[in-house]
């Protein structure tokens, strides 16, 4: 039982972690929280869906959503957020709501209000024992795919000149392009990589819920979003360890919390939240950010 | 607005010029930074652009490097127009811009800031063989390969600063106030330095608040005095004029 719950809290945990990081990306490299982050899980989701009534087998059609979540990215950032370039974080922000907003009608009117089923192939939602252990295999796969997708990111920012350039365009984008490194292409990277993150997320969402909805993205982009707050704006191990704090925290409040408590579940998360910025203003582990004169 | 001062014409050919800044205008919304700037710099001088803070040389250096729109008037590299062209096009045809208080990436080793600086070399080979020059100039960087940036002292990041800049084999190399915040042995240190690579065929536009040091060094130099060019002329002459004397050399 506490084995399966502690299962549960990583596997969710890991879900805001590749979330919150995408929305930390994004942000540290051009001060943009991308509200229409969701709905590029939304859309995963719908393509994902889209690829399996098609006829396009399990595997490929999870491969195929992710991509479309990547290119969808990249998309949103040329012809939304690339025409606002250097204009005030205000603008930018509601340039993210319009953004977000016209995506969820388009998902309304054109698909359907209302759930879509997704057929997820029946050895996801199994269990394997362990011992005096039962867990779940779609929390196992989801922390497994979480902490692959943690080490393949943390290996492109350490290992690659481009992955290089971003960790230091966080730090001061004037001089990365001093030298001779285009910021489209340093900008347009960020985005591939939170639609990536996104994407994968999305799966497994989509994953423990068997459904796809218009509003599907809203509530776990707005958590990874909380995380990202928690770690630090803007710094990327913050966003994990807020993204994994808060999906430990949520797991174990509803396994211990007595019934009469539990409709306050959230309430105590966000309290928890306002106290750790009381005492830390900045988050657990602030961004790095030169000052400039 | 008037243009009171005693503008020259430049009296040196400017066939062979690395660099021609002609009329050159900068504002900030309302504020008018840079009025009318004239400039050349030729290929393998050290030009000198001093003057007091506020004067416009900083932002000068930054039109020239693309990181400040010019409002009018028209940059040349070796005769070609790069006004207004995004940094990182400047970047690529040779201009090293060393900004001023260094901006090294403070949360990156001395390797990554090295790394980023070699970015536009087309193979590794390329990149790495510019890198073991660079730490043969640089034998402090060597030492401290795997060091953050932020975690040097100020000198050692200005070398950094400069190491950085050359990775990419510039044609020409912008440095905002090398000798700011260092202790004396080590400004010395870096206009060796300075020196020792116009030698090797750098051309370098220097802005420098200290006047002195600057005019021992620089072959020619402009001093700009609110968003102007106030004098301009050899090293010597600008070292033996009234106006620089009083105003910025304390005699």
């Amino acid at each position: 039982m506490i084995a399966q719950q502690i299962i549960n809290a990583v596997s969710l945990g890991g879900v805001y972690a590749l979330l919150a990081l995408g929305l930390a990306i994004v942000f540290s490299i051009v001060g943009l929280i991308n509200f229409a982050h969701g709905e590029l899980m939304t859309l995963t989701g719908y393509a994902l869906l889209a690829a399996l009534i098609a006829g396009v087998p399990f595997p490929a059609a999870v491969l195929l959503a992710v991509i479309c979540a990547a290119i969808a990215a990249v998309a949103m950032e040329r012809i939304a957020f690339r025409p606002m370039r250097g204009a005030s974080v205000t603008s930018l922000l509601l340039t993210s709501f319009a953004v977000s907003g016209l995506l969820k009608v388009i998902f309304q009117n054109g698909v359907s209000a209302r759930p879509q089923a997704v057929a997820i192939p029946g050895w996801m939602t199994g269990a394997f024992s362990f011992g005096d252990f039962t867990i779940g295999v779609g929390p196992t796969i989801s922390i497994a795919v979480s902490i692959l997708a943690l080490i393949a990111l943390e290996f492109f920012l350490r290992r690659t000149v481009t992955g290089t350039a971003m960790r230091a365009a966080a730090e001061d984008f004037d001089v990365v392009r001093l030298m001779g490194i285009p910021a489209n292409r340093i900008i347009a990277t960020a985005f591939l990589l939170s639609g990536l993150l996104a994407g994968l997320a999305a799966m497994l969402w989509v994953a423990s819920r068997a459904s796809v909805d218009p509003l599907m993205g809203f509530t776990p982009v707005l958590k990874a979003f909380i995380a990202a707050v928690v770690g630090g704006l803007g710094s990327l191990p913050g966003a994990v360890a807020g993204g994994f704090l808060l999906g430990v925290i949520e797991v174990l409040l509803q396994a211990m919390l007595p019934a009469a408590l539990a409709p306050y579940r959230d309430a105590i998360v966000l309290s928890g939240v306002i106290a750790v910025l009381l005492i830390r203003p900045q988050g657990l582990i602030p961004a790095v950010r030169v000052q400039r004169s | 607005m008037s243009r009171l001062s005693c503008r020259r014409r430049p009296t040196f050919p400017l066939r062979d010029a690395m660099l021609n800044v002609e009329s050159l205008r900068i504002r900030y919304g309302e504020v008018e930074a840079v009025r009318h700037v004239d400039l050349t710099v030729g290929t393998g001088e050290i030009v000198a652009l001093v003057g007091a803070n506020g004067a416009g040389k900083s932002s000068t250096l930054g039109a020239v490097a693309g990181l400040v729109p010019a409002a009018g008037g028209k940059v040349l590299l070796e005769g070609k127009d790069i006004t207004n062209m995004p940094a990182e096009a400047i970047a690529r045809r040779g201009v090293a811009l060393v900004p001023e208080g260094r901006r090294i990436f403070a949360s990156l080793t001395v390797a990554d800031n090295l790394r980023l600086g070699g970015a536009v070399h087309q193979t590794a080979s390329d990149a790495k063989a510019r890198e073991e020059e660079m730490l043969e100039l640089f034998p402090i960087l060597r030492r401290y390969h795997q060091v953050r940036g932020g975690n040097l002292s100020g000198g050692e990041q200005q070398m950094l600063a400069i190491a950085r800049a050359l990775m990419a084999r510039p044609k020409l190399i912008l440095l905002d106030e090398p000798s700011l915040g260092l202790a004396p042995q080590i400004i010395d240190t870096v206009f060796d330095l300075i020196a020792q690579l116009r030698r090797n065929g750098l051309t370098v536009l220097l802005v420098e608040q200290n006047v002195a040091l600057a005019l021992e060094i620089a072959d020619r130099a402009t001093v700009l005095a609110n968003g102007e060019v106030a004098l301009t002329g050899t090293a010597a002459e600008l070292a033996s004029s009234d106006l620089v004397r009083q105003a910025y050399l304390g005699a």
